[in-house]
């Protein structure tokens, strides 16, 4: 790659760049701060709540890529924990077929959302608003009281650490690499870019709308869908909450945010929303090292939010015209 | 408060709850003291106890809060601070530690990790999820952490061993409330009730207990509304009640006290009895109103739950014995006994929870060592 090709690199992934060198930042210091050294239970800690974050944060980026937004990915969570607190139990094969069952559950309400936004050609807020109240109500339904039962073992390996490196995190590596990056360079995945920047025009020029639109909302449930699953396995139980629903819902969004992805769409992707989740969450974590005195606390976590948001934009302060981002 | 008087108030009050030596003779109570019989009272439907190796002090003291968005968690925030400022109490921790993750259950479980992961020797919790802390109690478990939830508490299961839970019992409050109302209205022919947030169980738990108290007086009628525990609902409720019924003997209210006593205030009838929860508003009400027939009983969930808990933490840590579901007595006042500036406070504000204190614990703090530590 010559020197022209590595600035336009460069460029093009400026805020997932800026994200991670802020998250390798925050995280240094956190485990800089940590009283009893870097060890493997606190990375696993740190990993667990990232990762949720993290594929929820992803999910969220894809109908967000095409100008849209899925207010519903926290209630799939929910919905997918309740399911797998019922599926996810028994012989390995039981266990194997109770996975595919929550994933399918996911796949199955990002279908839903797809098919209000796509073919009902809803606005994606509000119908996604509604099928959150919606996907609550079968939560409730299937699990009316918190509990549940889910494989100690099973929970505790997927949760826990191999060869030091924390489980969870191999996961979102997997998904990155072996779904995502092919899946960018799919007709499809390069069609939500195409939406996203200028639907009419990717319209003229050939670009199949519908289809990478429904694409985004079922990727989004069934990432949604993967996050429920890795919910019940850290908590082994499940509860209809609609909350803790919101508070994912909300925090994906911030995570995309931060982690570049334009809320009109077009521009960004699932890297820096990883980042942006991680960020979120060390923001967390730094509150605990840094000893914050309680009621203080909600005001530091907002100012850590705010500049981590700002740093983000700074880029985007030296350029005179939005076009350049393109070039 | 040692005495004996209070013992056999509390025995009063919980007599229908399995309680141990505190009930026996106000004599035991007072020789059982040093281990806090008064205080630590098994709940009614526990029996075992909590105990640990006995460590040596001081000690590191975690509390993994949940969300800190309301009035009584923040006052709950304060009193454990200005509790842990104490001298005899501070002498013996070395380090508070207080994180609020807000409404995410992973969030909490990642919270109680960390804690076990620097060496805390215990880690009390406000839990977000009455489930959802099975592995990290287990972890918590083979590092020797011991665990004090309050308030929300867990599920318990058979394997938790290290687990303390304190609490107030609900259904035992609004017994009480009932039992006050009952002695205390002139006629007795209709109550209205104010419910809490309907689903929840705590709202179960307290209209159960009421309404056993109001069966033991059949001829009673009783006028169910849902408040909410919220003052502009439960106000608006029971104004448009007295508004279409005539003739209403008492009211209970579980919460939105002040705002429910301003419905009866408004509505220009003849003042009745009124049982409500602990906020310093409805305290103030009654205690301007009582000499015009607004008598008023008040007791509520303390935020010195708190409190409790460290204190129970403190004392497994040095290794007592302590039953593994504990209930403390309930602060109550009525309108013979407010005084202020001890269970009300006329110069602070309405939302302020006065019923927070509990003498048999020896947590006395006064309103200005709670609000006092705001800004530290």
């Amino acid at each position: 790659m010559n020197r022209a090709g590595l600035r336009l690199v460069l460029r093009h992934n400026a805020l997932p760049l800026l994200a991670g060198v802020i998250f390798a930042a925050m995280f240094g210091l956190y485990l800089a701060l940590q009283p009893n050294g870097i060890r493997t239970d606190v990375l696993v800690t740190a990993s667990n709540k990232g990762v949720l974050l993290a594929l929820i944060a992803a999910a969220q980026t894809l109908p967000v890529l095409t100008g849209g937004i899925d207010l519903s990915a926290g209630a799939i969570v929910v919905l997918c924990n309740c399911l797998a607190s019922i599926l996810v139990n028994g012989s390995g094969l039981q266990i194997a077929l109770g996975v595919v069952g929550v994933l399918g559950g996911g796949l199955a309400a990002g279908v839903f959302n797809a098919l209000a936004v796509v073919v009902g050609r809803l606005q994606p807020i509000i119908a996604t608003l509604a099928t959150s109240t919606m996907f609550y109500g079968v939560s409730l339904l299937l699990r009316p009281s918190p509990g549940g039962d889910v494989d100690d073992d099973f929970a505790s390996r997927l949760t826990g650490a191999w060869y030091g490196i924390p489980v969870s995190l191999i996961l979102l590596g997997a998904v990155l690499l072996l779904v995502w990056m092919p899946f960018r360079r799919s007709l499809t995945g390069r069609g939500i870019y195409a939406v996203g920047s200028a639907e009419a025009s990717a319209y003229m020029s050939g670009v199949k709308v519908a289809p990478a639109k429904f694409a985004a909302y079922v990727g989004a449930g069934l990432l949604s869908g993967l996050a429920g699953l890795l919910l019940t396995l850290i908590a082994e139980s499940a509860q209809a909450s609609a909350i803790q629903a919101g508070d994912l819902t909300l925090n994906s969004i911030a995570a995309v945010v931060i982690g570049g992805t334009s809320l009109f769409g077009g521009v960004g992707g699932i890297v820096g929303s990883v980042l942006g989740a991680f960020i979120l969450r060390t923001i967390g974590d730094l509150l605990f090292v840094l000893k914050a005195s309680p009621l203080w606390q909600p005001l530091f976590q907002g100012l850590i939010l705010l500049l981590a948001v700002s740093l983000g934009a700074l880029p985007m302060l030296r350029i005179r015209n939005r076009l350049e981002t393109y070039r | 408060m040692t005495t004996a008087s209070a013992s056999y108030r509390s025995c009063l009050l919980f007599s229908t709850l399995a309680l141990g030596l505190a009930c026996a003779a106000p004599g035991a109570a007072r020789a059982a003291d040093p281990s806090n019989a008064q205080c630590f009272t098994p709940a009614s439907n526990s029996n075992g106890t909590v105990s640990m190796p006995a460590k040596k002090g001081p000690y590191r003291i975690a509390f993994a809060n949940g969300f800190i968005g309301n009035a009584w968690r923040v006052q709950m925030l304060q009193t454990l601070k200005a509790y842990a400022a104490q001298p005899e109490v501070a002498s013996q921790i070395k380090e508070l530690r207080i994180v609020s993750v807000g409404t995410d259950v992973s969030a909490q479980i990642a919270a109680m990790d960390n804690f076990i992961s620097a060496g805390f020797d215990a880690i009390l919790i406000d839990a977000n999820s009455p489930t959802a802390f099975k592995p990290v109690m287990r972890r918590a478990k083979q590092a020797g952490v011991l665990i004090v939830s309050f308030d929300n508490t867990l599920d318990r299961t058979a394997t938790e061993t290290d687990l303390v839970q304190v609490n107030q019992d609900q259904k035992a409050m609004g017994r009480m409330m009932g039992e006050w109302l009952n002695q205390t209205m002139k006629e007795k022919k209709r109550v209205i009730e104010v419910r809490g947030v309907p689903g929840n169980s705590v709202d179960r738990d307290r209209h159960d207990g009421f309404r056993e108290a109001m069966a033991e007086d059949p001829g009673i009628q009783v006028s169910e509304v849902v408040g909410n525990w919220d003052d502009g609902t439960g106000q608006k409720a029971v104004a448009d009640t007295l508004a279409v019924t005539g003739g209403v003997d008492g009211i209970y209210t579980q919460g939105g006290s002040t705002g429910v006593t301003h419905a009866l205030l408004d509505s220009h009838k003849p003042l009745i009895p009124i049982a409500g929860e602990g906020e310093n508003g409805f305290r103030k009400l009654i205690a301007a109103n009582s000499k015009d027939g607004l008598l008023g009983d008040s007791a509520g969930q303390s935020p010195a739950l708190s409190a409790v808990s460290l204190k129970v933490a403190l004392a497994v840590l040095g290794g007592q014995s302590v039953p593994a579901e504990i209930s403390v007595p309930i602060p109550s006042a009525n309108y013979k006994t407010l005084e202020p500036g001890k269970n009300y406070f006329p110069e602070l504000s309405d939302t302020f929870f006065a019923a927070h204190d509990f003498p048999v614990c020896d947590i006395n703090l006064t309103a200005a060592q709670i609000t006092g530590v705001a800004a530290k």
